[in-house]
């Protein structure tokens, strides 16, 4: 059915053209001719090439844009405003029909809510926001109302001002000068007021779209203003002098100001339909151009250029997390609409694969998006998920060594404030007992009490060196410089420290560096090295940490080291006889 | 002698206030924490403060802090840091400023009363007082060239003495031996180990713990 109804539309705008050529002819032929001093046309023969051109014009553009968009309207509302135009022409068809004259004054009145209509639903074929739409609406039925109240009760006959057809009547009920008077000038000032309200309009879209939406608009938002000026200006005008007279100087400028404004109006709906069309190409034209394997956003990049809108933002959907991530993977919000910003929602085998934000100029993104973009779409898509999880294990490495570095710290305290406190006092009582027993003479007693006091002594000491290697309070207390050296003074092999960095860095980078000197050096050790030397630099945001040694080759993986500098997102280099880790410190 | 007593912990701060007043000594006021302890120091002007080196809030260095605070505010007060660390840095931290009437002990030796009242002697007459474990942590470090290879054994013995603070007098005494050989072990020892001679018995020991750890 669809189908049915798409054809008829194509036919029925296939014979919009011969259609308006027709009309633009025959009103070509009445100006020259029997409309002559009854139309603006017929004043000129400027002016009656400028009617026909206009008019010829915005059918043109009518259809250039009905068939380069399927699904708009504004090319229809363009033809149906261009075959209005001539209406005037057909009002002043001197001794012409009656009927075809007194239809023309019918259809006259919708010239100007048409062209409204038409400024108003530009770019996308449906006006946006409520008031618009209710301009509009409004607009058509005030014509209605005014065309119906002027054939019905004007007799042109006892209409003083009347100019362009001053005797036929064909749908008149019934004389009502005074009504037909009233609605006149009712007409000719509400007419101005939505003028004065689409010229509003147009200036409040101009300043709220942002810079692509913006460039888009002018060309229509522009000539519009234009008419408008002329539509206020013809309503001033009879306000001064009643009777309309195309030959004083001011009516024919605002008229031709008015053909001026369609004919540029007509060429700013072409230059559109132009401009979408070759944005349309590009778009279509993406996946060829990002090559075998995109890095992550140039999709986004190269739609943003296609479609002439650097702020293009495309999002995409994860649906295990519910949440948009940008190419990389990063979260983002869910884009909204905002002014001269639309959104699209890109659909690939009924799931959702992202949103687009994109300047509203583009209408129909997801119609122009071929197979192609699509797919490299869905890729970029899966590309961004990975990604994601990536971050995510990154995030949860990190997490993982963090606390584990904090479970050491927790531990060591723990050991100072519970263990070791006992044994403090195990040791008090036990020199107190053996004070007694000496007193008492008990030498026995007093010799096993030394002995235990000795253990609780021995005790002490392993519990010190025991909390020290899970972590050396040093090390938070006075930085990595100072708990390196004192591993050197404990370690089993001799170790040099040139230059060792002062400076204090993040808890888990010198917890890192730390550790893993204290494991280079046990390795070391291990293969009998006869000593080693530890370096630690700053070199810009990273800190570089450097263990050389003499001794046999590594056979060691040191998967541990590894995993907790890559937790840092930093990088190890295991050679035989040095080891060296980058660190990120900025 | 007049000692302020600074631990958190009740039962250990209890323990070495009964074991010091049955040593004869007087203990004129106990504190909790850094605040409390640099309020008795400047309120009862004792001649040590016996100080932890863990102490709320965030137990970690804060006797330190606070024993550096003493000796800057109040040079005449002698300190002495009882730490649960063996951190050549922190003593010599603790050295940097004022070499004198500071001591350095390890926590464990707390209840040796022996110990820790020698140690406040050694400090109200002036001296340093390094603990033995440290010095002797640090003598044995392992070297790639040992300067150390060079001392005799009893030069090795002086050394470390020296590193613990003592006078030379103090060394004559514990080696059983006269005061103008330990000196001429000293002017030895120094020339071997090219390290300038100082007068000052208070440098020399910042001098050689430096040397000791490059």
């Amino acid at each position: 059915m669809t189908a049915v109804l798409i054809q008829r539309v194509k036919l029925a705008r296939l014979a919009a053209g011969p259609l308006a050529l027709a009309f633009g002819l025959g009103a070509l032929a009445v100006a020259r001719g029997p409309g002559r001093f009854t139309t603006y046309a017929g004043r000129s023969g400027l002016a009656a090439t400028l009617t026909v051109t206009a008019g010829l014009a915005l059918v043109l553009a009518g259809l250039v844009t009905a068939f380069n968009r399927p699904a708009g309207r504004m090319g229809d509302l363009a033809v149906l405003a261009g075959l209005v135009w001539f209406a005037p022409v057909w009002v002043g068809w001197d001794k012409g029909p009656p009927l075809v004259r007194s239809l023309g004054m019918l259809a006259a009145g919708f010239a100007f809510p048409l062209l409204l209509h038409l400024v108003l639903a530009f770019p996308g074929g449906q006006p946006r926001g409520a008031i618009t739409r209710a301009l509009i609406n409004t607009v058509y039925l005030e014509a209605v109302l005014a065309a119906l109240g002027l054939a019905l009760f004007r007799d042109p006959f006892f209409d003083p001002n009347c100019w362009a057809n001053c005797s036929d009547k064909a749908f008149l009920l019934r004389r009502l000068p005074r009504l037909v008077y009233r609605i006149g000038v009712a007409d000719r000032w509400f007419t101005a007021a939505a003028a004065a309200a689409l010229v509003t309009v147009c200036a409040w879209r101009l300043l709220r779209d942002s810079g692509p939406a913006r460039r888009a608009l002018l060309p229509v938002a522009l000539p519009a203003t234009l008419f408008a000026g002329a539509v206020i200006a013809h309503a001033a005008a009879l306000q001064r002098t009643p009777l309309e007279d195309p030959s004083q100087a001011a009516f024919r400028m605002i008229f031709v100001v008015g053909c001026v404004a369609v004919l540029l109006l007509a060429a700013g709906l072409v230059w559109a339909a132009v401009r979408m069309r070759v944005q349309r190409r590009a778009v279509a034209r993406i996946a060829t151009s990002l090559g075998q394997a995109p890095p992550p956003g140039s999709l986004q990049a190269a739609l943003a250029q296609a479609a002439g809108d650097p702020e293009l933002q495309i999002a995409y959907w994860l649906p295990n997390s519910e949440h948009y991530v940008d190419a990389e993977g990063r979260p983002v919000a869910e884009p909204t609409a905002a002014p001269g910003r639309a959104i699209t929602t890109l659909v690939r085998d009924g799931r959702q694969i992202a949103v687009v934000s994109h300047t509203a100029a583009l209408p129909d993104l997801e119609r122009e998006l071929g197979a192609a973009v699509r797919l490299a779409l869905e890729n970029e898509r899966l590309q961004a998920e990975a990604l994601a999880q990536l971050d995510q294990l990154r995030a949860s490495r990190v997490r993982i060594v963090q606390t584990g570095d904090s479970e050491r710290r927790r531990l060591e305290r723990d050991l100072h404030d519970g263990a070791q406190q006992r044994l403090l006092a195990l040791s008090y009582d036990l020199r107190l007992a053996r004070a007694q027993a000496q007193t008492d003479g008990d030498s026995h007693t007093g010799s096993l009490l030394t002995q235990a006091t000795d253990q609780a002594q021995s005790a002490l000491r392993e519990l010190r060196e025991l909390a020290h290697g899970i972590y050396p309070a040093v090390l938070a207390e006075a930085g990595l410089a100072a708990a390196l050296a004192t591993l050197a003074d404990a370690a089993p092999l001799p170790v040099e420290i040139p230059d060792a960095d002062q400076g204090r860095y993040p808890t888990a980078v010198e917890t890192a560096a730390y550790l893993l000197v204290a494991e280079a050096l046990d390795d070391a050790a291990g293969r009998d090295a006869s000593h080693a030397t530890v370096s630690v630099h700053q070199d810009g945001g990273r800190l570089v940490v450097t263990v050389e040694d003499d001794g046999t080759d590594r056979a060691a993986e040191l998967v541990q080291l590894a995993d907790r500098v890559g937790a840092l997102d930093g990088r190890l280099t295991v050679e035989p006889m040095r080891l060296q880790a980058e660190l990120p410190c900025a | 002698m007049r000692v302020v007593v600074a631990d958190d912990v009740l039962l250990t701060r209890q323990g070495i206030v009964r074991l010091l007043r049955d040593a004869g000594i007087e203990v004129v006021a106990e504190a909790e924490d850094a605040q409390g302890l640099l309020r008795h120091v400047s309120l009862t002007r004792p001649d040590v403060a016996l100080v932890d080196i863990r102490m709320p809030p965030t137990h970690t260095d804060e006797g330190l802090v606070a024993a550096q605070t003493i000796r800057a505010q109040h040079p005449q007060v002698g300190v002495l840091v009882l730490s649960q660390y063996v951190e050549p840095s922190y003593a010599m931290r603790l050295l940097q400023e004022q070499p004198e009437r500071v001591g350095y002990l390890l926590k464990e030796r707390v209840f040796d009363i022996a110990t820790v009242v020698d140690a406040l002697r050694r400090i109200v007459d002036g001296e340093t007082v390094i603990d033995p474990t440290i010095v002797s942590r640090l003598v044995g470090r392992r070297r790639r060239q040992d300067p150390l290879a060079d001392l005799s054994e009893r030069e090795r013995g002086v050394l470390g003495l020296i590193a613990e603070g003592m006078s030379n007098r103090a060394i004559a005494a514990r080696l059983v031996i006269t005061e103008r050989t330990v000196e001429a072990h000293v002017t030895q020892i120094f020339h071997k180990l090219h390290l300038p001679e100082s007068a000052d018995q208070h440098r020399r020991v910042l001098a050689v713990l430096a040397f000791l750890r490059a």
